[in-house]
């Protein structure tokens, strides 16, 4: 740390190399603090988290129950312990809460004062944040597993809804009605993502274990649809030719450059695939433990070097270098399957809900603070936790 | 250090104890105390005794984590973190994996982890987020009641308090519908209460009334002031002379009332002394209640006349020395009450209600009590009840008490007497207690005296009694009662006479049927057996039973003009006429026994009469069982030789063994002769960990008894075969239909 200080100071590197070394760094040590607590809101598992962009300060969640609770993340008090409150909710009583378990629920990527759910209801609701109202309800004939609005896009509003129907349809919040159909798929629609990095090419996922690419301004068909085997075996067997996965495939994440796109599938593995040429890129992440029927929602880092993904394994979340396919390390706490996890950017922190219903922070953990440097402070840390300190009884005989 | 480490974890975890072993436990904390490398080392060891699918190898490992647990923050640290794979293996928390057998041990264990859990959660939940989040899981996600320390699901709860209500129901509805039949019932039981007491008090007058009736006629004043108790002997002598049978009254009096049963010094009055004696009938002890006031005064007059006059004579007549004589009385305590003719009735009716009270009220009585009891509620009732059954209680044993004598013969014949159609009836009153069905000589005499002699109504207690009023000599005036004498035995002869005439001659008089149960009875007993039809037309013309219908033609519709064509069948005759009557020989009872010597050392205990199905023919030998004859014994040499040869034939034990573990079927090779030590070896490898419950045992049921009987190899082939060939002759019976060839 000191030398990348240095460096800095004397100018050899550039702020973006400092920023990239300390935010690896704590992403390297994210551990379940004991300081911070998300407040225990709902009654039956957490289907999906998401953070808004602008701030990166409000966190919404959809639960397994219908309800939707914001969040206010930010630590506000001086203090090193933090309860992350519910700020609001869309609750059992609220006349228009969602009926089923919300799949998916979403921020407008450009502004607070909208958020989207969609739920097993078989719709699409969009909501206005400060008044916490209905604004707009968008219907559709099966269940909505997964949508997604561009993060990018400035030119059109287009939100990508995958349901049970294996079209794809793009509903337009300009116009109040869905535009688009994309035909392609077999299966339902298990998850569907705007590339972060054109406006309009959309990746989906189905569980005829094909992901397909679009691009939504062409009508007639999908740019190219994703094969495991880069086209060498697809001849051999007609049967498994362009399939991304040998199951279902339920999620989907573009790196944050929006070159590469990651895919899990019920198979137990996630792939890598370039995003500009449809190749798979053959990194072996070994067995992602994937057990979820629906979509699975994971979440990949921001600003760090190497980049990482945080995928749920079974009730754990794993964490891997995207490029490498190296595990790093197992984060360990909830005790049902995790669903969903969503990474903080600006403070390294990482957010995953489960179905024991708890939402845990993953906080990156502070440096330990040197023991000769300041005794007297390191000592009365010692005596804050007891519980920290050995036990064994004093006498020899009885150990 | 790690090699003692695991072999200390392996013997404190299968050691299949609810407790662990103290000192090993202390050593184990001591090296685990040594450093951290040991925590890491024994926290993977225990790790792995969890992941083992043994109730008990997991319970002692739990225990030794709670000892570490409380002791090391590195142990912690290492368990919080596994603590979701912690609480699947000890609290069973994913249901796909639930705990290993015996299922008894897994429950302990899965009450004490949880109860083991809160003690965490309590002392270091704060400091550890996993720890807490785990218990916060259990608590909300699990729906485990920290409190319920007995840790039942809701749904157990809930059938048992739904089960104790409808308990409650059940006894309410019970009680209420006891309350209800008692409300009807005390009536009654009132009633023949009170009819037995009223009976009891025709039989035995209440002394307490007693002595107001005897007040009232002729009782000097200091009599009131002592009423319980009536001596004969002083109202006698009260009756009599007033000048001096205050003082032996006094005396006698006293003696009757505290002794009944004793030696009296009597005082130099010789007419107390004979008064005691002559009136012995009278001195009945503080029981006798005489009834008849009248009849007693004359006897006593009569006898007063005779010792007046020969009080002085007495003496000198017997030459006695003195007045001075020891006499003792026995005087039996004991309440018997006998029928006469004059309170037949009054005991018939006390026989009746004290049935009814103790076959009829007395158990419900008691049904009530319990029932009152169990639902615990009721207070009432309950009191009421136990009223009733304490009256009820004091009436029966009062009954018992009185020791009723009355035998049903003599009131049958009395009612007989009365009205000859009511005879049946009698037989069938069934025995009461007390019933004497042969009556003593003695009492006997006592009985046929009764309807002639005494005109006492109400009963009198039994009596010892002199038949002679002389005073016999006093060494036989001890046992004077006891003895049958000269003059006793004639009246004896004459009154047994007379009572057996008086059964009798009301027995002729009445019906000859009254002779009739014995018959009846016997007849009942005769087996009946149909005659045959010959012996049933005796004497009439036989009937033609022999006789058949002939048809010449067989056809059914075609047939010829004659029709019927009798034809005499000599067979049936003879079938009608002839019988055949069975004479089994007497059975005799095998005395002998197989004896033939058997693997377990004893000998055949079988009993057939010639042949035994295991050991061949019966042939006498001695007491190890070998044949007494040369034959015999050559004979059973030989076939063992043959059979032997015959086995070692096919029979490898080897072979037989490995076959026997694959298949796990006992082909008797441990009958074989071991060769080498194979099997030792392989005993104890089978016993690694003695003290656990051995999980592969199967359990001794009906169902695994009888899964052995019915899927054995040999019974499935029998099925299979039975069945095919059931199948097969289906086909062949009908191959060639059209209609059943095709299924």
């Amino acid at each position: 740390m000191l030398g990348f200080l240095w460096a800095r100071q004397t100018g050899l590197d550039s702020p973006v190399q400092l920023r990239r070394a300390e935010a690896t760094r704590r992403v390297l040590s994210l551990e379940l603090n004991k300081d911070r607590d998300v407040e225990r809101m709902h009654e039956n598992g957490i289907n999906s988290l998401d953070i808004e962009p602008v701030e990166s300060r409000y966190m919404l969640s959809g639960g397994a129950d219908g309800i939707i609770v914001l969040y206010d993340l930010a630590n506000l008090h001086k203090s090193q312990s933090y309860t992350c409150k519910a700020l609001c909710k869309v609750g059992k009583s609220h006349p228009d809460m969602h009926k089923f378990s919300v799949e998916t629920v979403q921020w407008y990527p450009h502004d607070t004062g909208i958020f989207t759910s969609s739920s097993f209801d078989k719709t699409l609701k969009i909501w206005d944040t400060n008044s916490l109202k209905l604004a707009e309800v968008f219907h559709f004939d099966g269940t909505v597993y997964s949508h997604h609005m561009s993060p990018l896009a400035t030119k059109h509003s287009l939100i990508a809804v995958g349901t049970k129907n294996p079209k794809v349809q793009l509903c337009d919040l300009k116009s109040g009605s869905s535009s688009h159909i994309l035909q392609g798929h077999r299966g339902e629609v298990l998850a569907v993502c705007w590339s972060p990095r054109y406006d309009y090419i959309l990746a989906t996922a189905s569980a005829d274990s094909k992901v397909k690419l679009w691009d939504v301004r062409k009508a007639s068909g999908c740019l190219i649809t994703l094969d495991q085997h880069n086209g060498e075996k697809s001849k051999a067997s007609s049967e498994a030719v362009n399939t991304a996965h040998n199951g279902r495939v339920n999620g989907l994440c573009f790196t944050s450059n929006g070159l590469h796109l990651l895919t899990v599938g019920t198979d137990d593995r996630m792939r890598l695939w370039d995003s500009s040429s449809g190749e798979n890129t053959l990194v072996n992440y070994g067995k992602v433990c994937n057990t979820s029927r629906k979509g699975l929602k994971f979440t990949v880092s921001a600003g760090c070097n190497p980049e990482f993904v945080f995928v749920p394994y079974d009730c754990t979340i794993a964490v891997y270098t995207i490029y490498s396919g190296q595990k790093i390390s197992i984060l360990r706490g909830h005790y049902n399957s995790v669903d969903c996890c969503v990474f903080q950017p600006h403070f390294q922190e990482l957010y995953s809900g489960s179905k024991d219903c708890n939402v845990l922070a993953w906080i990156p953990s502070l440096r330990e603070p040197v023991l000769d440097e300041d005794p007297k402070k390191s000592g009365h840390q010692a005596h804050i936790n007891p519980a920290f300190k050995d036990a064994w009884s004093s006498s020899e005989d009885e150990g | 250090m790690d090699q003692k480490l695991s072999e200390l974890v392996e013997v404190l975890t299968t050691s299949g104890e609810p407790q662990l072993n103290p000192e090993k436990l202390k050593e184990l904390k001591k090296i685990c105390r040594s450093s951290d490398e040991h925590i890491n080392h024994v926290y993977h060891l225990l790790m792995t005794q969890l992941n083992q699918e043994h109730a008990e190898i997991r319970l002692s490992a739990f225990q030794i984590v709670t000892e570490l647990f409380a002791r090391s923050h590195l142990f912690r640290t290492l368990l919080i973190s596994n603590f979701q794979e912690f609480l699947e293996l000890t609290v069973e928390t994913d249901h796909e994996q639930p705990l290993p057998p015996p299922k008894e041990v897994a429950q302990k264990m899965k009450i004490l982890a949880i109860k083991t859990v809160q003690e965490w959660h309590e002392k270091f939940g704060e400091a550890y987020k996993k720890l807490s989040l785990g218990y916060h899981f259990l608590k909300q996600n699990k729906k485990i009641d920290f409190q319920d320390v007995r840790s039942r699901t809701q749904a157990e709860r809930k059938r048992e308090e739904e089960k104790q209500r409808r308990l409650e129901n059940i006894y309410k509805e019970k009680v209420k519908k006891a309350t209800a039949e008692m409300e009807d019932m005390l009536e009654e039981i009132q009633s023949s209460l009170t009819e037995m007491e009223n009976c009891f008090r025709l039989l035995l007058p209440d002394p307490r009334e007693f002595a107001v009736f005897t007040d009232e006629k002729d009782f000097a004043s200091d009599m009131r002031t002592k009423p319980t108790s009536q001596s004969p002997s002083h109202s006698k002598s009260t009756s009599q002379s007033s000048a001096y049978s205050k003082s032996t009254s006094q005396v006698s009096f006293d003696n009757d009332d505290e002794q009944p049963c004793c030696s009296k010094n009597l005082p130099p009055f010789p007419s107390s002394c004979t008064s005691s004696a002559s009136g012995a009938e009278r001195s009945l002890g503080e029981g006798a209640k005489e009834s008849d006031k009248s009849a007693r005064k004359s006897d006593t007059d009569d006898s007063d006349g005779d010792y007046e006059g020969s009080r002085e004579a007495f003496l000198r007549d017997h030459g006695l020395g003195s007045h001075a004589y020891s006499l003792s009385l026995e005087i039996s305590t004991d309440l018997k009450v006998n029928e006469n003719e004059n309170n037949t009735d009054v005991l018939n009716n006390l026989m009746d209600a004290h049935k009814l009270l103790k076959q009829k009220y007395w158990p419900a009585v008691q049904s009530w009590i319990q029932l009152f009891t169990k639902a615990g509620t009721n207070s009432e009732s309950l009191k009421c009840a136990i009223d009733v059954k304490k009256e009820i209680e004091a009436a029966l044993k009062k009954y018992k008490e009185m020791n009723i004598d009355c035998h049903t013969k003599e009131r049958k014949v009395m009612t007989a007497s009365d009205d000859d159609d009511d005879d049946d009836e009698f037989e069938e009153v069934p025995e009461k207690e007390g019933y004497e069905p042969h009556i003593p000589d003695h009492l006997r005499e006592e009985y046929g005296l009764e309807p002639s002699a005494s005109k006492q109504p109400g009963k009198k207690t039994e009596v010892k009694r002199p038949n002679v009023p002389q005073v016999p000599p006093s060494q036989k005036r001890i046992n004077d009662e006891l003895n049958p004498t000269c003059a006793a035995a004639t009246m004896k002869t004459m009154k047994d006479k007379m009572a057996k005439a008086l059964p009798g001659s009301s027995r002729n008089a009445g019906e000859p049927k009254s002779k009739c149960p014995k018959r009846e009875t016997d007849l009942s007993q005769a087996p009946v057996a149909p005659c045959g039809l010959d012996l049933h037309h005796w004497g009439e013309e036989q009937p033609s039973a022999g006789k058949m219908l002939k048809f010449s033609s067989l056809h059914r519709f075609w047939a010829p003009n004659e029709v019927d064509e009798e034809v005499e069948s000599k067979e049936l005759e003879a079938l009608v006429k002839t019988r055949y009557v069975t004479l089994p020989g007497k059975f005799e009872p095998v005395k002998h026994k197989c004896l033939a010597p058997m693997p377990n050392g004893s000998l055949c205990e079988r009993q057939d009469r010639y042949k035994c199905p295991f050991h061949g023919k019966i042939v006498p030998r001695d007491a190890i069982g070998v044949p007494i004859n040369a034959e015999d014994r050559a004979r059973e040499a030989r076939e063992k030789f043959e059979k032997q040869g015959e086995e070692q034939d096919w029979r490898d034990p080897e072979l037989m063994r490995e076959i026997e573990q694959a298949t796990g079927v006992d082909l008797g090779s441990s009958k074989c002769p071991v060769k080498g030590k194979g099997k030792g070896v392989k005993r104890n490898l089978k016993k690694k960990y003695p003290n656990l419950t051995d999980l592969k045992q199967k359990a001794n049921t009906s169902r695994s008894r009888l899964e052995k009987k019915v899927f054995n190899t040999g019974s499935v082939k029998r099925v299979i075969s039975a069945m095919n060939q059931a199948d097969k002759r289906r086909h062949e019976k009908f191959a060639n239909q059209f209609n059943y060839a095709l299924n």
